[in-house]
């Protein structure tokens, strides 16, 4: 939450449905007003996209971690059964990587999953000390917030309010940090 | 619009076929001179068992093509999926090829059955006989003519007459309109797949797994289940993307072809992991009566196997693997068309691999005759499909969920 | 978002509920005060635990001496029990990752249960594990340690060190991905708390999570590629655990088909045992719109079709271990049908392949007595199947003279009974003390199938995407 500085100000508008946030947010883009962030107890469908975010790079993450987990298992593997102490057991070479699949694959998924939620919650600043910056509690429950920071935008505060009611905001708030 | 690109095809798989034959005969004359064949046929190797071979391995596989389009759509039925609604009609053309094959199957058994199959053998089962073989002769409860005839007759009769009923449903429900259609579909779709959890495991043990007469794995049905469902996956997104380039069937968007890439790569997967399972199994044991059928494929026969072997294993899970993961990848027409011809050549030496060692051993390869008859099958195919295809509306239009599958999003 | 819904398609969630009525409904027995119902059963399962435990700990004072194991049958119910608890632990990942790939929007109501019951249930098998080391303090020896001695690592070619690896891996990437499920419904509570304590605790445990729209993206994206991963993790560990049997040369456990068919009967036992808890669960919290008969149909299908499978690949096994020609194999077969141990396998091919089948009748699949009576069946008959696999395979030696019997004792009977009072703990205080309906989930379903409009004939779809804010004042 590094994009918001002490003392900013925000305008809150608050809507009840998600279909009606979704198009409001297109709307007030339209307007020339930079939405800040829109909060919203469930996950919608294209908000994103609308709200002009990037795509997340995760994947990438995801990969490079399974990557790692692969070669973390065939070093294990190799090092402890084909170098440090080879063994013949079942007839099978002291190192067969036939055999292995198994614990690459788990390593691998391992790895990955672990560290991509690693990189999730880092990159969206989540921790168990973390206060999360509510502008509205409501939107844990059944409401949706736009949030607007009066310092990025040069639309006076009036204009804005009118612009949000008229997409459909039942009500705007002014929330300060 | 296709019929005339297969009758061209045809007519190049003919002439293929016919010089591959000629090729056949100098290639038998060399072999004599150094004939060491490990195992195989007892009778005498005659050139027309690789024809023989090559008829009976395309029927198969394309047998499996066009039943997994019954199979494909009654899941899609029975899991209430709406998004495969759009381009429904394409696995629906493809089980129309099953009575040719049907014939082609039947007809080679009775043909050719003593060159493929060593089971058919009356002298195995005589006791008196030097060619008696106990081990088999105690399969001949399962593994003979009469009831295998039968069999196999049933297996093509049960598929089409399923079809025929969910392809009259999906005509009429075009016509009328309703959801009664839908319901009627539903139920055939359940009972299909009823028939065909057992017919699918009994046909792969009857079609190929009695060829390595001796050899065994509980696995195999399940494996070839595999092998054609991602087969058909990949031709069912080839001829939708074949019919999208022709202006036809833009109703599918991105969205379906990100769910058909999806669909090609978890089935991949699938594909290998039934194929490791039963690989690893046998490998880690390392019991001789079940070894011996990768013997054969790996290090057989002088070696000739070893390559297919490979070629099975990179496009059937590195290349789409690979190709496939990213989505990306899978929206883009191109590379989805790149995988699924990867896919569906894979598949085709999957089968190579399952057949061609136990029919024609040292006699195997790749040529023109191979590639022939590839040709006339695939032609037929696909005159079958598009003909079908032609048949009827290609959106059917009074599909309760049609509307699910046009607003059908993901990214 | 299109909210298009087919008209064949049936309501999710029953009596017009609003965002607003999802949060109240779930998040009331968290906040509450517990029911007497929920005293009363955490009470028994304490005691069951309490007792279960004194005779773990006797079974590591005295020895595995105190089982019913002797040379020939050296693995019994230890291993029948750890398969079986594997077993059922698989249908929460397959619940939330294959039906969140396939997008099977039912699976919302119960995921977060079926989850939590996957974590109790590896936790049990895992205690099986640790109970059949009969030495526990040296478990670290699985792990791949430098051994104090020299440098003697832990085979890798044995499949039960790859049962180390998967079984962990598979623990703690269930475990991320329920906790993950969990954030936002924790924040939700933390919102809703009234009491500093519990918003100190919800609040540390929901990470700080806000909602934002960059958050729910990524959210959502880190949420499929896990279910990616899941999905041929979920695979590979029933896979491995067939392995521990399937890549020994012992008759009836050698056989390739293993590896698919354990994880499809851990799937079908899996199923059975979401719908025992589910329908608890839905009566004691009054859940029923939210986990409705649909619901229940839904997962009686995926019973019968896996049941289905399961009888496909025994009739397989039986066939081919006839058309095999191994007298071995063949005896094996015939010995688990007619041998000393035929009830059990009658009790399993009863309970597996035939009581399944009731559900092809509609009103039997869609009575709640019928599915809970239906699923305890399928749990005892997997048990049994774990059973006849590991011990009628064992008790006839390729050596005559070495033939035996099992018997059970006390201790086999009691160490299992732990695993149950583990199990109902852990599941009743996470029933308590966390939301057993994934709250953010059904919200996004509840639009397009809440409320069944009328349906033209047509095939024209209900629900269009509707943008006018009046839709919400319509929903209530």
């Amino acid at each position: 939450m590094s994009d918001v500085h002490s003392n900013s100000k925000f305008l809150v508008g608050i809507y009840d449905d998600d279909d009606v946030v979704l198009q409001a947010v297109k709307d007030v883009r339209k307007a020339g007003v930079k939405i800040h962030e829109v909060y919203s107890p469930f996950p919608i469908h294209g908000l994103d996209v609308a709200l002009g975010h990037p795509r997340t790079k995760l994947g990438i993450a995801a990969f490079l971690f399974g990557l790692t987990g692969t070669l973390t298992a065939i070093s294990l593997t190799f090092y402890t059964e084909g170098y440090d102490w080879p063994m013949i057991v079942g007839g099978k070479d002291s190192y067969s990587p036939i055999i292995y699949i198994p614990i690459f694959f788990e390593l691998t998924v391992l790895f990955s999953a672990l560290g991509m939620v690693a990189t999730f919650l880092l990159s969206n600043g989540l921790g168990p000390t973390v206060k999360p910056l509510m502008y509205d509690l409501r939107t844990t429950d059944n409401k949706f917030a736009m949030t607007i920071d009066m310092s990025k935008n040069d639309i006076g505060e009036g204009d804005i309010e009118s612009i949000l009611k008229r997409s459909g905001a039942a009500e705007v708030n002014i929330k300060q940090f | 619009m296709g019929l005339g690109a297969g009758v061209v095809l045809v007519a190049l798989g003919c002439f293929l076929a016919a010089s591959g034959g000629g090729h056949e005969t100098h290639e038998v004359a060399h072999a004599a001179g150094a004939e060491h064949a490990e195992g195989v046929a007892h009778h005498a190797y005659k050139w027309t068992n690789r024809l023989w071979a090559n008829v009976w391995l395309n029927a198969i596989y394309f047998t499996g093509a066009s039943v997994i389009g019954m199979f494909f759509m009654s899941y899609n039925y029975l899991a209430q999926a709406g998004w495969s609604v759009a381009f429904k009609r394409v696995p629906e053309a493809l089980p129309a090829y099953l009575p040719i094959m049907g014939i082609v199957v039947l007809a080679v058994f009775f043909l050719a059955g003593h060159d493929l199959f060593h089971w058919t053998n009356p002298a195995l089962y005589d006791t008196a006989s030097p060619e008696y073989d106990p081990i088999i002769a105690g399969k001949h409860g399962f593994l003979n003519t009469p009831f295998y005839v039968i069999r196999v007759a049933l297996y093509f009769v049960l598929w089409y007459v399923l079809w025929r009923m969910i392809r009259s449903y999906s005509l009429q429900e075009d016509l009328s309109g309703g959801t009664d259609y839908y319901y009627k579909s539903l139920r055939v779709g359940v009972i299909f797949l009823v028939v065909f959890a057992v017919t699918s495991s009994t046909s792969a043990w009857d079609f190929v797994m009695s060829i390595d007469t001796h050899w065994f794995s509980t696995m195999f049905g399940w494996y070839t289940l595999a092998s054609w469902h991602v087969t058909g996956l990949a031709i069912i997104t080839l001829t939708v993307l074949a019919l999208k380039e022709r202006g036809y069937l833009q109703i599918v968007t991105e969205s379906h072809l990100h769910d058909l890439g999806k669909f090609m790569f978890a089935f991949s997967i699938f594909w290998t992991y039934v194929w490791f399972a039963q690989f690893m199994l046998i490998y880690y044991a390392n019991l001789p009566e079940e070894t011996i059928h990768y013997r054969e494929i790996f290090s057989g026969f002088g070696g000739i196997y070893k390559a297919p072997f490979f070629i099975n294993l990179t496009l059937n899970f590195v290349f789409p693997f690979l190709v496939l993961m990213t989505t990306a990848a899978k929206r883009t027409g191109i590379i989805l068309k790149v995988a699924a011809w990867g896919i569906v050549i894979g598949h085709y030496f999957d089968f190579y691999v399952n057949i061609m060692p136990g029919t024609v051993g040292s006699h195997g390869g790749f040529g023109p005759m191979e590639f022939g008859m590839i040709l006339i099958f695939a032609s037929g195919f696909v005159w079958s499909v598009y003909s079908q295809l032609e048949k009827a509306n290609l959106v059917p239009k009074h599909h309760p969920m049609l509307e699910e599958s046009l607003h059908h999003d993901i990214n | 978002m299109s909210h298009v819904t087919s008209a064949v398609r049936t309501p999710l969630v029953t009596g017009g509920k609003t965002y607003a009525d999802v949060t109240e409904d779930i998040s009331r027995q968290v906040e509450g005060k517990p029911t007497r119902e929920w005293t009363i059963a955490f009470t028994i399962a304490v005691v069951v635990l309490i007792y279960g435990a004194a005779c773990v700990f006797w079974t590591w004072w005295e020895g595995l001496g105190v089982w019913g194991l002797n040379k020939t049958v050296g693995w019994a119910w230890d291993i029948t029990n750890f398969v079986w608890w594997v077993g059922i632990g698989h249908a929460g990942t397959l619940i939330s990752a294959i039906l969140l790939l396939f997008r099977q929007k039912w699976r919302t109501a119960v995921n977060r249960a079926a989850e939590a019951m996957t974590i109790f249930a590896v936790i049990c098998a895992a205690s099986f594990i640790l109970m059949h080391m009969g030495r526990p303090w040296l478990a670290l020896w699985a792990l791949p340690l430098p051994n104090t001695f020299g440098s003697l690592w832990v085979n890798f070619k044995s499949p039960l060190v790859w049962d180390v690896f998967a079984i962990s891996t598979y623990f703690t990437v269930s475990l991320v991905f329920w906790y993950m499920g969990l954030l936002p419904d924790l924040a939700t509570i933390r919102d809703r708390a009234r009491s500093k304590v519990s918003r100190y605790i919800y609040g540390a445990f929901s990470l700080g999570w806000n909602g934002s729209a960059k958050t729910w993206a990524r959210y959502e994206y880190i949420s499929l590629i896990l279910a990616g991963l899941s999905t041929p993790l979920v695979l590979s560990v029933h896979t491995i655990v067939s392995f521990d049997f399937a890549t020994s040369v012992i008759p009836g456990w050698h056989t390739t088909i293993f590896p698919p068919y354990f994880v499809a009967g851990a799937i079908f036992s899996g199923f059975a045992m979401v719908q025992n808890l589910v329908l608890i669960i839905r009566v004691v919290f009054k859940l029923e719109d939210y986990i409705t008969v649909e619901h229940i149909e839904s997962m009686n299908k995926v019973i019968t079709l896996t049941g289905s499978i399961v009888g496909v690949a025994y009739l397989t096994e039986f066939f081919i271990a006839w058309y095999s020609g191994v007298e071995f194999e063949s005896y094996a077969f015939i010995n688990r049908a007619t041998g000393p141990y035929w009830w059990a396998y009658a009790a399993m091919m009863t309970c597996n392949v035939i009581s399944p089948q009731l559900f092809w009748s509609r009103a039997i699949r869609r009575s709640v007595v019928w599915t809970f009576t239906l699923s305890v069946i399928v749990n005892i008959g997997m048990w049994f199947e774990r059973f006849v696999i590991i011990v009628t395979s064992l008790h006839r030696d390729y050596l005559p003279s070495s033939w035996a019997m099992f018997h059970p004792t006390l201790f086999d009977i009691s160490d299992y009974i732990f695993s149950f009072g583990l199990f109902f703990t852990l599941f009743l205080l996470f029933s308590k003390f966390l939301p057993v309906v994934n709250m953010a989930e059904v919200k996004t379903v509840i639009k397009s199938s809440s409320e069944k409009l009328p349906a033209s004939v047509s095939g024209v779809a209900k629900g269009e995407r509707v943008t006018s804010p009046t839709f919400n004042k319509n929903i209530d």
